[in-house]
């Protein structure tokens, strides 16, 4: 959203939750992730006065940094956010700490344990503890298994782990990673974060279907003809090429942010507004979806691959041609996909699912078209009514939009599409908080409501297996097809929604 | 939520062995529970409308402290009953006083202290201590002590102890058990003080309780308005953390009113307002006056005058002193140089909020150039606004909505505070309590 000048009467009012007493243990304190969101999320929410005083950060790694070159490297890293706030900075920044760990050294997991005892005293944080694992994947398993070995994790209550995607590579793997964690922790101690979810117009499809009574009688099989979930980015793999080689777009995107949204967007109604009800809808309809033809996958999913683009004065390489990457890959940066929901609301309804690296928009939104008339009674304008659409944008432009038919002016009775916009600029003119805000939020206030379970994520990972176990045994057969760089993918992806006589919106 | 009980029986013992008998219960007794390293909780807990509507037999006992449904309606029928006005809120100091000069001798059983909130409890204050004086100004000090473990909902985690002391007589005897309160507090845990009463009694006690830093808590509705307002002002000023459940009831009104002005299509009026209008609940002007000074703080203005006004009209009895039925009226210069006139004035009501002093309506009116005036009006859910909705508006565009009023007791208001654990006032509190001071006439 673009920032407007603020409504001077919205200033200091969102204090509607706020976190108690806490100690943040940030894993990965080393990492790009902690100075580029972690701490700038932290600092927004101390802004905010939704962080107690009795509040600290122990950044760990393995590098022997003190207290003040963890504050000092913060403080560089922020140095822009800081500058119009220092002295904000300087109260905040008292409650930074640093102790280096090997989280596969148990001596050194006990060392932790004491610090935080220090830690708990000299801020008065009670106890409370997240610990984020900000680290590489293979070091999920052992950090929670290191944590609960040192006693870190014992009491439900007061400790939680916060863990980064990816989780796990396939079905087998998060199963079996999700079995270390359980060992380690219960259920509601494990936040699997899915920044998408930290989105406001994320949330907002919640609102928009739940709090509202005229669109839930029409959000079906019988008045909706197919929905389109698209996650486009301009970008191209840019630092990533090391971890998305090995992941590509179908795990980078799709098994999680898309398919967040799509559960969000096809759940039945949670009978209450709380973490197990609503996580418990989201797991049973993705238990409920399945590719549209899981025998012969490659004849639902088109994979592509960006090549060189742009235009003579600015062109792009290719995504073979960046660093990093093998110039023979065969990762995807582009997936298409067609899948169905079996059960009451959504059987027979085509959900298509898209996105992909290097198209000409960055915009992700969700498209839900309604039949058609029963009977034609008017000419169309454009030849042929168009369908009603209902079109959820999350980004840019966050807001949401209907098109439907009106009367053309003139003395015919020829009808035309026309849109009714909802735009949140418009309507509130705020700029929305950066995802892991809310969701650093919620996970030091216990609230896993926008965090993943570990049925969600294994239904997730189930879901997309035949393409997995397609990519492992036989590729070729799920070939990537070339796409020019700033285009909407390859033609292949077209033909995929063109079988069923319909087009790809082209927002 | 329910209140919690203490799980044990609290312990009576002489003032003098309440200090080592903790020492003792957490050396042995509790030694295999851990202390909660939470905070300490001190409450004065006057409850007098409770104590003196049982002394009278309207409510049966035991005293709890806590605000129950049959207190109030049975407040609202003493009302009456002692010749107040209909609009007296139940919690409006005079009513308890009133309900003093009342026949009645009834005794129960005073359990003050031993009630926790389950709000409350579940931020397991490490250390309760409540003060409960009694209606018998003579009472001696008794002191109860015991220790008690919320339990842990659904969660399976390890119980954190706490103890809870009590310390009940009347006023003098309390005053003069300061030295024995002072070393219960402690200095290693946060301490709040709340102060659950009219600001108006015991002030030396309140001053000694609720020295920096200890976080001060009290209710500007209760009391009156000068020594309200002066009192939030003299701790902001010091620097001290002091927090104010009547703030804290605006909440609504200030999220009503900032979501008139989201859309960026309105922002601009509120440079061009001309005219603020605020209608209260009785007599009592600080939560009005702290509406007024949040907005004129957020918007810029700077307070040139303010005076009495009685009923009659805008602009009438100009230079009156304070009376019955008075209002408030106060001109400010915006950024711009203009003028923006307020009027504050005092509405009766048939059935009054629990708290005196309640927001009935707002009206806000900006003179729009280019573009027709923008008038928006607010109206309590539970009141209407006729008056604020009369006169002259035709012409206007007119933004009006019903602002809802979440019923949430004190506790719950308290449970909210403890759980933020903030050591520094709300910036929007420390800048508007100074103005409010500044716009009550003296």
């Amino acid at each position: 959203m673009s920032a407007v000048l603020t409504n001077p009467l919205r200033v200091g009012l969102r204090q509607e939750r706020v976190i108690p007493p806490q100690c943040l243990v940030i894993f990965g304190a080393s990492g790009d992730l902690t100075h580029r969101k972690l701490i700038p999320a932290l600092f927004e929410l101390f802004r905010q006065r939704r962080l107690p005083s009795e509040f600290a950060v122990l950044g760990c790694a393995r590098r022997p940094w003190s207290d003040d070159d963890f504050r000092a490297r913060m403080a560089e890293a922020l140095k822009t956010e800081i500058a119009d706030h220092q002295s904000a900075w300087e109260t905040f920044s008292a409650g930074l700490f640093y102790e280096p760990v090997d989280l596969e050294d148990p001596q050194s997991v006990v060392r932790l344990g004491s610090r935080l005892e220090v830690i708990d005293r000299q801020r008065a944080t009670r106890g409370n503890r997240t610990f984020y694992l900000s680290v590489a994947p293979n070091f999920y398993g052992s950090g929670c298994r290191s944590l609960a070995a040192a006693g870190l994790l014992k009491d439900p209550a007061r400790s939680r782990v916060v863990i980064e995607k990816p989780f796990g590579r396939d079905y087998g793997s998060a199963q079996a990673l999700n079995q270390v964690v359980k060992g380690s922790a219960k259920e509601n101690q494990i936040f699997r974060i899915d920044h998408y979810l930290g989105k406001e117009t994320v949330q907002n499809i919640l609102v928009l279907r739940f709090a509202n009574t005229i669109f839930e009688p029409i959000w079906n099989r019988n008045y909706i003809s197919s929905v389109q979930i698209t996650a486009a980015e301009t970008v191209g793999v840019e630092e990533r090429a090391g971890y998305y080689e090995s992941s590509g777009a179908l795990r980078d995107m799709v098994q999680n942010h898309l398919t967040q949204m799509l559960a969000l967007t096809t759940m039945e109604a949670p009978g209450r507004f709380d973490p197990e009800s609503m996580r418990n809808e989201k797991a049973k309809v993705l238990q409920a979806a399945h590719l549209a033809n899981e025998d012969e996958p490659w004849k639902c999913c088109v994979r592509g691959q960006y090549g060189p683009g742009g235009s003579s004065g600015h062109p792009t390489s290719g995504y073979r041609q960046e660093p990093g990457v093998n110039p023979n890959s065969t990762t995807e940066t582009y997936v298409a996909m067609k899948l169905f929901i079996n059960n009451w609301r959504w059987q027979g309804v085509p959900f298509y699912l898209r996105t992909g690296k290097r198209l000409p928009k960055r915009l992700s939104e969700v498209v839900l078209t309604f039949r058609e008339a029963p009977v034609h009674l008017f000419d169309a304008a454009g030849g042929a009514p168009t369908p009603n659409q209902l079109i959820l944008r999350i980004q840019p432009d966050e807001g949401a939009e209907f098109k439907f038919e009106v009367k053309a002016p003139g003395s015919g009775m020829r009808s035309r599409p026309v849109d009714m916009a909802f735009s949140y600029d418009d309507s509130f003119g705020e700029p929305s908080d950066e995802g892991y805000v809310r969701l650093l939020a919620d996970a030091m206030l216990g609230d896993p409501t926008l965090y993943t379970r570990s049925d969600e994520v294994e239904a997730a990972w189930r879901l997309y297996t035949p393409l997995l176990e397609m990519l492992e045994e036989s590729p070729s057969q799920l070939p990537v097809y070339p796409y020019e760089a700033g285009t909407w993918g390859p033609a292949a992806a077209d033909s995929l929604v063109a079988d069923d006589g319909l087009t790809w919106r082209r927002p | 939520m329910s209140a919690q009980l203490t799980l044990q029986a609290p312990h009576a013992l002489p003032p003098g062995e309440v200090q080592g008998y903790l020492d003792q219960l957490w050396q042995q007794g509790l030694d295999e529970s851990s202390g909660a390293a939470t905070f300490t909780l001190v409450v004065w807990d006057g409850a007098w409308l409770e104590q003196q509507l049982v002394r009278c037999g309207r409510v049966d006992g035991p005293i709890t402290g806590l605000l129950r449904d049959e207190v109030l309606t049975a407040a609202r029928e003493a009302a009456q009953d002692c010749g107040l006005p209909l609009g007296t809120a139940p919690m409006d100091p005079q009513l308890a006083w009133a309900i003093g000069r009342l026949e009645g001798g009834h005794r129960a059983e005073d359990l003050r202290g031993q009630f926790v909130e389950a709000a409350i409890s579940t931020h397991m204050p490490r250390r309760m201590i409540t003060l409960a004086p009694t209606l018998d100004r003579s009472a001696p000090l008794e002191t109860l002590v015991a220790a008690y473990c919320p339990l842990p909902e659904e969660r399976g985690g390890s119980a954190a102890c706490g103890d809870v002391v009590v310390l009940r007589g009347g006023t003098g005897s309390l005053e003069q058990s300061l030295g024995l309160i002072q070393p219960l507090i402690g200095t290693e845990l946060p301490c709040w003080v709340w102060w659950n009463s009219s600001l108006d009694e015991a002030p030396e006690l309140l001053a000694a309780l609720a020295a920096a830093p200890r976080r001060l808590v009290v209710d500007s509705s209760l009391g009156t308005p000068r020594r309200c307002l002066d009192l939030l002002v003299d701790r902001i000023d010091a620097g001290q953390a002091i927090n104010d459940l009547n703030w804290m009831r605006l909440r609504s009104w200030r999220e009503s009113l900032a979501m008139v002005f989201d859309p960026p299509s309105r922002r601009d009026a509120l440079d061009q307002v001309v005219q603020l209008d605020i209608d209260v609940e009785g007599d009592h002007p600080v939560k009005g006056l702290l509406l007024a000074a949040w907005i004129a703080d957020r918007l810029g203005w700077h307070l040139v005058d303010s005076y009495w006004v009685d009923s009659q009209g805008p602009g009438q009895g100009v230079g009156l002193g304070p009376k019955e039925g008075a209002g408030i009226g106060a001109e400010f210069e915006r950024t711009d140089g203009q003028t923006v006139r307020l009027r504050l004035m005092p509405v009766p009501m048939g059935v009054p909020k629990t708290h005196p002093g309640a927001i009935v309506g707002l009206r806000l009116i900006c003179q729009r150039t280019p573009g027709a005036p923008l008038c928006v009006i607010l109206c309590s859910e539970s009141g209407g606004c006729m008056r604020l909705e009369s006169g002259g508006m035709a012409s206007m565009e007119l933004a009006e909505d019903v602002v809802p009023l979440p019923n949430e007791s004190e506790e719950m208001e308290m449970a909210r505070l403890l759980s933020g654990g903030h050591d520094s006032t709300n910036p929007l509190l420390a800048a508007a309590a100074p103005i409010a001071a500044k716009l009550l006439p003296s």
